[in-house]
């Protein structure tokens, strides 16, 4: 019965929150326009949230993803700057992402500290060197090249309404495959499979013929490079790159995918509910704007939308004993 | 054993007609059990019999939908733990919660003042000196109650548990304790010590309930027995008057003819695995071999090192010196992972830490160890062959389970060891590794693990069984080694080896002729 809640509660808070915004803003919000975009606010915070799923699979998280993600965009912008190609200032920029990942993954799982402990520090070690590299400040106008920015602004076209395209945005598009990267990678895959027996229990894994320890570390390696590719989305939508600007993303990857948990099954993170974790985020966010809500009570929502999330799952370990 | 009831002994609990049903599905049904004063009561029936939740109603953790309890004459409701503890219940379980960083004297008067000095610095030499003479009411004098807790042995931790259960709580003396498994963890020596103490127990009016899966013990130290089976009690017995025959057939329902299945075949004279010189931080010089087809038991105190020993072949672990040759090629240094793709299987010792994930499915936990092998090409995994061997192995094992996606928490202790076999045989290995592969699983499952072993053997599988339960390594053991700080003292064959000899060898003692090859080293 309190699975049931559980499990179905978050379903129709969804339902009751779009129902909600439909009623209070008729003309706006449950327009195809609307709702694309929507899909492109979110959809840097949706890949960073897909990519911590694979770590939260294990039981671990990351708090250095918002930090990775302000340090990525100086880098790609600073690249540009320097002469660099579009394509090689963004694989640079992955290459960050990745070698910051498997930092926290060193950190964690061959030295053997607590995710915690290890990600809080990265992230202040990765949010100093994005000052350092920036001088501390916002890169922008003639340095960013009109390619890299165009294309948060582009997307497919699908019809046209009183006179306007209405397009499929690209960063959607790119947070649809990261989503279908992820889904693949976690559910389809021996390594996916092998990530959750971890998180089920490391130990017992381990003695099952699981190599916890490099596993861990290559899936911290995934969540970088996913954090570094969100802080591009980012940075190419906004057009600039300033040290500061990822920093929002972590708390609301995390609730996403805390709020995913409280839908799956057996209360662990899936990267699908992920999607819907993100989905309620960015619709909140989108609604109260709308209906002019003070930013600040949108932060005192989505923390009690992270605290309500986690009670309810450990809520729900305490009644299976 | 001899002993004498009271003519009209007065009941002190006396339980009739317990009913409770969890989300439907009955766990007792109408269950009945009488325990008079200064008597041990075994109870006793296969895991999922109902024995657990009689004893969590009794304790005031659950309560029943119906049926009375009455102490000493006067029905009481035991809503709450504290009310048990109030009544004179005491509850002594496997998993001891000890501060293993408190001293003993500490550990004993936990929850009570401390005797004090000037008004408020603890006064330790008075509590150490209560502590002695709590110890002391229990003739247990071995134990220096100024040590930490964590230096004691899980059986001597047991023993200061059970002593300060005596003391007054609650202002209620303790009258009834209740043992639930109470030497599943621990060696030979040490339960003999736990048995002085229980029979002094009795000694002193107390009655203890016991729970427990050895027939031996039950058979030695019981007064009485009641099987449960299926929630319902079957029948209550005198010891004096029963057999472990009868009390078998009492909780299974059926008559298993021999305790132990038959050899199948001999072992081929093929070593399979050799061991040369194993060195570890524990281990000192170990050399054995092991032949296919081949049951290997090795006995020892708890902690000698049988269980370093299993994990330094599995991988797990740092070898100093030594080699571990398997079929005549010499393994190199790996992981767990590595040793299960040579076809080394594993089941380790405590299944629920080591050897589970508990939330995950039968399937998800049988393939855990194959899940390369059953994928498409190496990567993507194969939802439909995992489902098909899983169920295969399953049967294999004599699974009981409501399908392969059924998450094994929600399985008894017999049928969740019965899926850490099922994904150790998946592979096919050709050497079985097994830490007290049958510890805490009832008479049934235990019957079929065994006959599972005996298939193994006969396919040519090499077996390593470290056991405490001397009766089931002389039952299933082709050859018997005994371990003794950290060495390897021999192997002896197992055509006419007793507990007796197998106890006095794990003390250090090598009766005359019982040890035809002890290992140089080891001598």
């Amino acid at each position: 019965m309190a699975r049931a809640i559980r499990r179905y509660g978050t379903l129709v808070g969804i339902i009751a929150v779009v129902l909600f915004f439909w009623i209070s803003l008729p003309e706006t919000f449950m327009t195809a326009r609307n709702w694309l975009n929507i899909s492109q606010q979110v959809s840097m915070l949706a890949v960073i949230a897909f990519t911590m799923t694979i770590v939260m699979v294990m039981g671990d998280f990351d708090l250095s993803v918002g930090s990775m993600a302000s340090l990525a965009g100086i880098v790609a912008a600073l690249a540009f700057k320097s002469g660099f190609p579009v394509p090689a200032a963004l694989a640079l920029a992955l290459a960050v992402g990745l070698l910051g990942g498997l930092l926290n993954g060193v950190l964690v799982s061959y030295i053997g500290i607590l995710p915690f402990v290890a990600t809080l520090g990265t992230l202040t070690i990765f949010s100093g060197l994005a000052f350092l590299i920036s001088d501390g400040k916002t890169i922008f106008g003639a340095d960013i090249p009109a390619s890299f920015s165009g294309f948060a602004r582009g997307g497919i076209p699908l019809f046209e309404t009183g006179g306007q395209m209405v397009s499929l945005p690209y960063l959607t598009l790119a947070a649809l495959v990261v989503l279908f990267l992820v889904w693949v990678l976690l559910e389809h895959t021996v390594y996916g499979r092998r990530l959750y027996a971890i998180g089920g229990n490391a130990e017992a894994a381990r003695l099952a013929g699981v190599r916890v320890r490099i596993l861990r570390f290559s899936a911290f390696g995934l969540t970088g490079v996913g954090a570094a590719a969100g802080g591009l989305m980012y940075a190419a939508r906004v057009a600039s790159a300033n040290p500061t600007q990822g920093s929002g993303l972590m708390l609301s990857a995390i609730a996403a995918v805390f709020l995913g948990m409280t839908m799956s099954e057996e209360g662990e993170p899936r990267v699908l509910a992920t999607f819907f974790g993100v989905l309620i985020l960015g619709v909140l966010d989108n609604g109260l704007t709308q209906m002019s809500v003070d930013s600040y009570i949108r932060e005192i929502l989505i923390g009690t939308i992270i605290v309500l999330a986690v009670a309810s799952s450990s809520l729900s370990k305490l009644s299976q004993r | 054993m001899s002993y004498a009831l009271g003519t009209t002994p007065v009941t002190l609990l006396s339980i009739r007609n317990l009913s409770k049903s969890y989300t439907g599905v009955p766990a007792l049904k109408g269950a009945s059990l009488e325990v008079v004063p200064g008597e041990i009561h075994a109870l006793m029936g296969e895991n999922g019999a109902g024995k657990s939740t009689l004893i969590k109603i009794i304790a005031g953790a659950v309560a029943p939908d119906r049926g009375t309890i009455e102490i000493s004459g006067h029905p009481v409701s035991i809503d709450h733990p504290a009310t048990a503890t109030r009544l004179g219940l005491r509850f002594i379980h496997q998993e001891l919660s000890v501060i293993p960083e408190l001293s003993v004297a500490e550990n004993l008067f936990l929850g009570r003042p401390y005797p004090r000095r000037l008004g408020f610095l603890a006064d330790w030499s008075e509590l150490n000196a209560r502590a002695r003479v709590a110890l002391n009411a229990l003739d247990i004098t071995t134990i220096d109650p100024s040590i930490k807790m964590a230096r004691l042995s899980t059986g001597d931790q047991m023993l200061v548990k059970i002593a300060a259960a005596f003391l007054d709580e609650g202002g209620e003396a303790a009258k009834l304790y209740v043992m639930d498994e109470p030497t599943a963890a621990l060696t030979g020596e040490e339960s003999e010590r736990l048995f002085k103490v229980i029979i002094g127990l009795t000694a002193r009016g107390r009655s203890v309930i016991y729970v427990s899966h050895r027939m031996d013990e039950v058979m030695r130290i019981a007064h009485r027995v009641t099987v449960l089976r299926d929630g319902e009690t079957v029948a209550t017995r005198n010891i004096a008057a029963t057999s472990k025959a009868e009390i078998i057939e009492l909780m299974t329902g059926r008559t298993i003819a021999e305790a132990y299945p038959a050899r199948l075949s001999d072992p081929s004279p093929e070593p399979v695995l050799k061991v040369s010189n194993l060195t570890s931080a524990r281990l000192k010089d170990i050399s054995f071999e092991l032949r296919a087809g081949e049951i290997l038991g090795l006995s020892g105190l708890a902690g000698v090192g049988q269980s370093e020993l299993l994990r330094l072949l599995m991988g797990d672990g740092k070898v100093v010196s030594g080699t571990i040759e398997l079929k005549g090629k010499r393994l190199k240094r790996d992981e767990p992972a590595g040793r299960w793709a040579e076809g080394i299987a594993y089941v380790p010792r405590e299944r629920r830490r080591e050897g589970l994930l508990p939330r995950a499915s039968v399937s998800d936990n049988t393939v855990l160890s194959h899940l390369k092998s059953l994928s498409r090409a190496g990567i993507f995994r194969n939802r439909r062959s995992e489902l098909a061997r899983a169920t295969e192995f399953g049967a294999r094992v004599k699974l009981k389970s409501v399908g392969p996606r059924q998450p094994v928490f929600q399985l008894s202790g017999g049928n969740q060891q019965k899926v850490v076999f099922a994904r150790a045989v998946l592979g096919g290995p050709s050497v079985l590794l097994l830490d007290e592969p049958t510890r805490g699983v009832d008479v049934g499952a235990k019957y079929d693990i065994h006959a599972l072993l005996r298939e193994l053997a006969a396919s040519g599988v090499g077996i390593i069984l470290v056991s405490s339960d001397l009766p089931e390594l002389i039952g299933m053991s082709d050859r018997i080694g005994t371990m003794l700080d950290g060495r390897l003292r021999g192997i002896a064959d197992n055509a006419n080896i007793t507990q007796a000899a197998l106890l006095s060898l794990a003390f250090g003692d090598n009766p005359a002729g019982m040890m035809s090859n002890i290992s140089p080293q080891g001598a």
